[in-house]
């Protein structure tokens, strides 16, 4: 069995290629603002280098958020486009999901994201992988409330956020993410969307009006 | 001589469309799927909201396409789509679907200008013949571009300041339209006269237009009206405002016409329909006794079919790119 990865939802583009447990190809790339024209030749040459045609992949599993508004949209385009095309299955993660099942070794996961103006996207997770706190774009103090509740958690974060505890930078450990989400189920490819976690803000001013 | 299929991609505003055009004047199959109805709650297009939308639709809009033209991909010999100019993040999503696809089936991948496609719209009317003047006139775009070739721009003269489809959203909202502003214009200046004095903008030998003058001029004609207490006749406004706006255009084209030696002029872009416009250019046209070609209103919005038809002409040109193709939110087309 052969499984595609992609998580672009950040300024790096994470991508790789998992047969029969093993990690075949693999591109973990800053990109920044080069990721919209890097994305795809850098997946072919991955394809290429692993000796692996697109056809034969059996199932891909994209990030669909939160972070980046466009880094999310380039994934899965890509992502909804390769499984139309080729009837392939695919299932999607969120990047938080991605981020805590890349680390060990604590009671709990608190991943992190950057959301500006005093906001991050974050979620907890216990050492079974379960939500304790469900994903949602919070106010980091609301978070941080959360946090004096339990003990022993590890936080997961490439941005600089202001908060106590013990902190690791996010270094994708794409097998084990592939590994543990390949059963997921498979949704249809027209219905693969981005996982904002938030509204726009044409869209909340408008809700505010109303 | 093999027959050519362009698979034709859109997006760079709010209109997600695929389409598949024949030896890029045969029209095949064309779906649009517009988000005009999403925006009108905003007063406009919201980019953010508009990529979105085109995320959530870029695979349904290339199945039904496909569908409709009966046609798989590996049918498809060229995918064309518009690199530029437009709204970043809308553009992305055309041109990830592109990259993609032209990656999966190592079909040619042909960068398309946006106005190139306008301009090309044309084609699937009628063969274009040259020299060529083609009025550009659309929410971003004034400009009369030569053509003495096929895919051969010459940029003669653009807007100074805002686009003619700009100026008419503006002034819609100024006299308190619904948007999108140019057909609810068009629509009202039916029913007035041209009373209103409004002044001619930029009466000089270039090719360039300003039209923010005259949205001031509207502007300040409504507040003077509103301080004296009386009230404006909308019809009547519209009106004249809409005839300034299309004899600055009319003026310069009769003058490029005359000095460049011109046998066709086409109208492309969003204000092509504009019936004002339509009028005066036909009218121009048989004054100078040139051809003139109007796109059917179905290809004045954005589409797809006007990008597979200019794709169809830049692969003859020479223009395919690699995988490493980038949208741009700002390029000339000439």
């Amino acid at each position: 069995m052969k499984i595609f990865y992609i998580d672009t939802s950040s300024n790096y583009l994470i991508t790789g290629i998992v047969e029969n447990n093993k990690l075949i190809g693999s591109v973990v790339e800053k990109l920044g603002e080069n990721l919209s024209r890097d994305a795809v030749p850098l997946v072919a040459k991955m394809f290429d280098k692993a000796e692996v045609n697109p056809k034969d992949i059996d199932k891909i599993i994209v990030v669909d958020g939160p972070g980046s508004f466009t880094g999310i949209r380039i994934g899965i385009t890509i992502a909804k486009v390769y499984a139309y095309a080729f009837n392939i299955n695919i299932t999607s993660i969120s990047s938080l999901e991605a981020m805590k099942e890349s680390f060990n070794d604590a009671s709990y996961f608190v991943p992190i994201i950057d959301a500006r103006r005093g906001y991050v996207y974050s979620a907890i997770y216990d050492k079974d992988g379960k939500e304790y706190l469900p994903k949602q774009y919070i106010k980091l103090s609301l978070l941080k409330d959360n946090l004096k509740k339990i003990k022993d958690y590890l936080i997961i974060t490439n941005d600089d956020i202001d908060i106590e505890g013990i902190k690791v930078k996010y270094k994708p450990d794409i097998l084990k993410i592939v590994e543990k989400y390949k059963n997921r189920k498979n949704i249809n490819p027209h219905s693969v969307n981005p996982n904002y976690l938030k509204l726009t803000e044409a869209e909340e001013k408008l809700m505010d009006n109303k | 001589m093999k027959d050519i299929y362009v698979l034709g991609i859109e997006s760079s505003c709010d209109e997600t469309s695929f389409s598949i055009v024949k030896n890029g004047r045969e029209e095949i199959a064309t779906v649009i799927s517009s988000q005009i109805d999403i925006h009108k709650d905003f007063g406009g297009v919201v980019p953010e909201i508009a990529s979105r939308n085109h995320v959530k639709n870029v695979t349904m809009v290339l199945d039904e396409c496909l569908e409709k033209a009966n046609m798989t991909m590996d049918d498809i010999d060229l995918i064309a789509v518009t690199y530029g100019p437009g709204l970043i993040g809308s553009l992305l999503i055309g041109m990830e679907a592109a990259k993609t696809l032209s990656w999966l089936y190592n079909k040619p991948l042909i960068p398309v200008h946006h106005i190139a496609g306008h301009i090309y719209a044309n084609s699937l009317v009628k063969e274009l013949e040259f020299p060529l003047l083609a009025i550009v006139v659309s929410g971003g775009h004034t400009e009369l571009v030569l053509m003495k070739d096929h895919y051969k721009f010459k940029k003669l003269g653009g807007t100074l300041d805002d686009a003619i489809g700009e100026c008419f959203d503006k002034v819609s909202r100024v006299i308190g339209l619904e948007y999108p502003g140019g057909p609810k214009i068009d629509k009202l200046s039916k029913k007035g006269s041209p009373t209103y004095k409004l002044p001619m903008p930029l009466k000089d030998d270039s090719y360039n237009f300003s039209f923010s003058g005259l949205k001031s001029a509207v502007i300040n004609l409504v507040h003077n009206e509103e301080q004296r207490g009386r009230e404006i006749n909308k019809a009547d406004l519209a009106a004249s405002f809409e005839k300034v706006a299309v004899e600055s255009i009319v003026r310069k084209a009769k003058k490029a016409i005359k000095e460049e030696g011109v046998k066709h002029v086409i109208v492309a872009g969003g204000v092509a329909a504009n019936t004002g416009l339509r009028e005066a250019v036909t009218k121009m046209g048989e004054e100078l006794n040139v051809e003139v070609i109007f796109p059917p209103m179905k290809y004045c919005t954005d589409n797809g079919a006007m990008i597979a038809a200019a794709g169809y002409y830049a692969y003859k040109d020479g223009r395919v790119a690699d995988l490493y193709l980038n949208s741009k939110s700002n390029d000339k087309l000439a």
